[in-house]
């Protein structure tokens, strides 16, 4: 447990990069208290923080395993209507639901992963592909569940239930609950961020964590080595769809309404671009990744418009970034440690001169 | 009612055929899914359109037209996206062909449109959409009948240039082994920029008949389109282009008696569970090889 942040944190002894760091980390979360907090820039910080949690989720899977998993979306929609449905029929509580939430999630991950994750690499991105289609389809076609194209309205927004204080201790107070607004959203999607961060660092360092990476390194010497693949990889395949469902269900009462549209395979393909862009197989660069590209695609939103084109083009630009990154840093800004050695020049010339055969 | 969906569910099946040899080609010689070929479809139809209205083409003409565009298309898309990736990783590759898929497909919208448009009927002759024959309880449209023709037609040519040509030698040389097919003198990257054109252009053809037999086109078509194009070639055998003709086939059919018999919501639904469950019980498909899993 050495190497947790706030053990390593010394405030006698601290570098000025490290401070500028944790002051810019102390105002975000500071900002959202102040009456001028403008809500829809609170509204952005929370969708980058639902993003940064399928960003972190997704990155077990290309970034760690070295496969690619296109169907991510589908366990997003499974976690969001899984919470959806437990609130409007059984009114249960925001805990209970996201560990029911992250075990579907987690289920329908062992199912799909158990009989896939033997395949190679394009397989199997087909695979999760045709999963995440299937999902959308469900949602869209089974009306008695989830009324289909019509969306899931009238979600219990309510986390944290203020009420009983308002009316314990002054009525009048009213006025400072409706201030709150976003407000609880935002602190409770911090935890959850920082609930996977720390999830995911303890993973990297552990037993499983070397494991994965045994596997993208080298599948051969890893089974060689005793690490039975295909455990290692369904067991990443369930975790990652687990934190997928976490965030589905966070979004679920966070937007009090679920339509199948909002699980259309560009969702995988947005979260896909934050893992690439933040650096394959390294988590904190997922977070970068999914801040910068709601960020952007926030401003292009705004943009784009007076330009005369549908908001919806800012894929184009997710577009271009994706095939510009593969050309010229295929690895992300933020590269894991263990892959930096892969794009080792002398091994990336070795490789040429033998020709690639993977 | 069964031979009439019999009837439609070939129609379908020759067009995913025709858009299946573009994936299957290109899996052959460079073994990456190519998924902006759905895209090039989409831009195929796009582009007819656009020739009828603004040039007042002959249909014949402009298909021709579009295939050539099309092949370019394909061509730039290989020499720009993918040839740079050549010996990268594998998962490179596969995301730079969904950037260029997303790409391509929010091109065409800023372009286009994003709603969907109607064809332009004047262009076309009008007997195409009356009666050709009717077999027992089926009619089959002149429509259905060129379909027909026109893909068996194409498939025929395509089966000749792979099987007699040099050009066509060369491909199925590199799709055994690269390394050893430049050894002997092949010009890599001018038979696979050959193979793109060939896919591209069948491709093409597909995209204006949907559009024709649809009556509609929007940006979005080629997504499913590929999808379903590209579970007839994993269906076939992914590799083997007499394959991808039998599987588009069959999943046509597949769909059309899944959508007549069994639920018309789940359409698109039948398509993924057929690939799916042929990925998982049989990666090699109905014709493929199966092969040993290189390292």
């Amino acid at each position: 447990m050495e190497n947790l942040p706030w053990k390593k944190f010394d405030p006698m002894n601290i570098s000025l990069k490290d401070a500028i760091k944790y002051l810019f980390l102390a105002a975000v979360l500071i900002y959202p208290l102040f009456a001028f907090a403008n809500e829809y820039v609170l509204h952005v910080m929370v969708l980058i923080m639902v993003y940064m949690i399928l960003a972190m989720g997704l990155n077990i899977i290309p970034g760690f395993c070295g496969l690619l998993d296109l169907g991510y979306v589908g366990f997003y929609g499974i976690g969001a209507y899984t919470a959806g449905l437990l609130t409007i029929h059984f009114g249960l509580s925001f805990w209970v639901i996201v560990p029911l939430a992250a075990l579907n999630g987690a289920i329908w991950g062992v199912l799909l992963g158990a009989p896939t994750l033997r395949l190679t690499g394009d397989y199997f991105a087909i695979v999760t592909f045709g999963f995440s289609e299937l999902v959308v389809l469900f949602l869209t076609n089974e009306i008695w569940l989830t009324r289909g194209p019509l969306g899931l309205p009238g979600i219990d927004p309510v986390i944290i239930n203020f009420s009983w204080l308002s009316t314990m201790i002054n009525p009048e107070w009213d006025w400072y609950w409706e201030f709150l607004g976003l407000r609880p959203y935002f602190y409770l999607a911090v935890f959850l961020v920082a609930l996977v961060y720390i999830i995911m660092g303890r993973m990297e360092d552990s037993r499983l964590g070397r494991a994965w990476f045994a596997i993208r390194e080298d599948p051969i010497a890893a089974s060689s080595c005793g690490v039975n693949l295909l455990t290692y990889k369904v067991i990443g395949f369930a975790i990652s769809a687990a934190i997928g469902a976490v965030a589905g269900a966070f979004l679920a009462r966070w937007t009090m309404f679920l339509s199948p549209d909002m699980f259309k395979f560009w969702e995988s393909f947005l979260v896909l671009c934050m893992v690439v862009l933040g650096g394959l197989g390294n988590f904190k660069g997922s977070l970068v990744g999914a801040a910068v590209l709601i960020a952007l695609g926030e401003i292009l939103r705004m943009v784009l418009p007076g330009l005369g084109l549908p908001a919806e083009t800012r894929f184009l630009a997710y577009g271009l970034i994706m095939v510009l990154m593969m050309r010229f840093k295929p690895m992300g800004f933020f590269p894991n440690i263990a892959t930096q050695s892969q794009n080792n020049p002398i091994l990336i010339k070795l490789k040429k001169e033998l020709g690639s055969s993977s | 009612m069964f031979e009439q969906q019999l009837i439609n569910g070939l129609t379908l099946g020759m067009i995913y055929a025709l858009i299946a040899v573009g994936y299957t080609m290109v899996y052959g010689v460079i073994q990456l899914i190519n998924f902006a070929h759905g895209e090039i479809f989409m831009l195929s139809a796009f582009l007819a359109v656009t020739f009828i209205t603004v040039f007042g083409l002959p249909l014949y003409v402009v298909i021709l037209m579009t295939m050539g565009c099309c092949a370019l298309i394909g061509v730039m898309l290989d020499i720009f996206a993918y040839r740079p990736l050549r010996q990268s990783p594998r998962l490179a590759a596969l995301i730079t062909a969904i950037g260029m898929s997303i790409f391509l497909q929010n091109l065409a919208m800023i372009i286009w449109g994003s709603r969907p448009k109607p064809f332009v009927q004047e262009a076309l002759p009008s007997f195409l959409r009356t009666t050709a024959v009717t077999i027992g309880e089926a009619n089959v449209s002149w429509l259905q009948m060129s379909i027909f023709i026109t893909a068996s037609t194409l498939m025929i040519i395509l089966f000749l240039i792979i099987n007699k040509t040099r050009v066509g030698t060369a491909m199925r040389a590199l799709s055994q082994n690269r390394t050893s097919a430049a050894l002997m003198g092949i010009n890599v990257n001018r038979v696979i920029s050959f193979t793109f054109a060939l896919g591209s252009s069948m491709g093409a053809v597909a995209g204006i008949m949907v559009a024709i037999y649809y009556n509609t086109l929007y940006p979005t078509m080629g997504y499913v389109a590929g999808v379903k194009a590209f579970a007839a070639a994993v269906l076939g055998g992914i590799g083997s282009v007499p394959g991808a003709m039998i599987g588009g086939i069959v999943l046509g059919i597949a769909e059309a008696l899944g959508a007549g018999y069994i639920s018309s919501l789940y359409r698109d639904g039948i398509a993924y569970g057929v690939m799916i469950a042929v990925i998982i019980f049989r990666p090699s498909g109905i014709l493929g090889k199966s092969t040993v899993e290189k390292v």
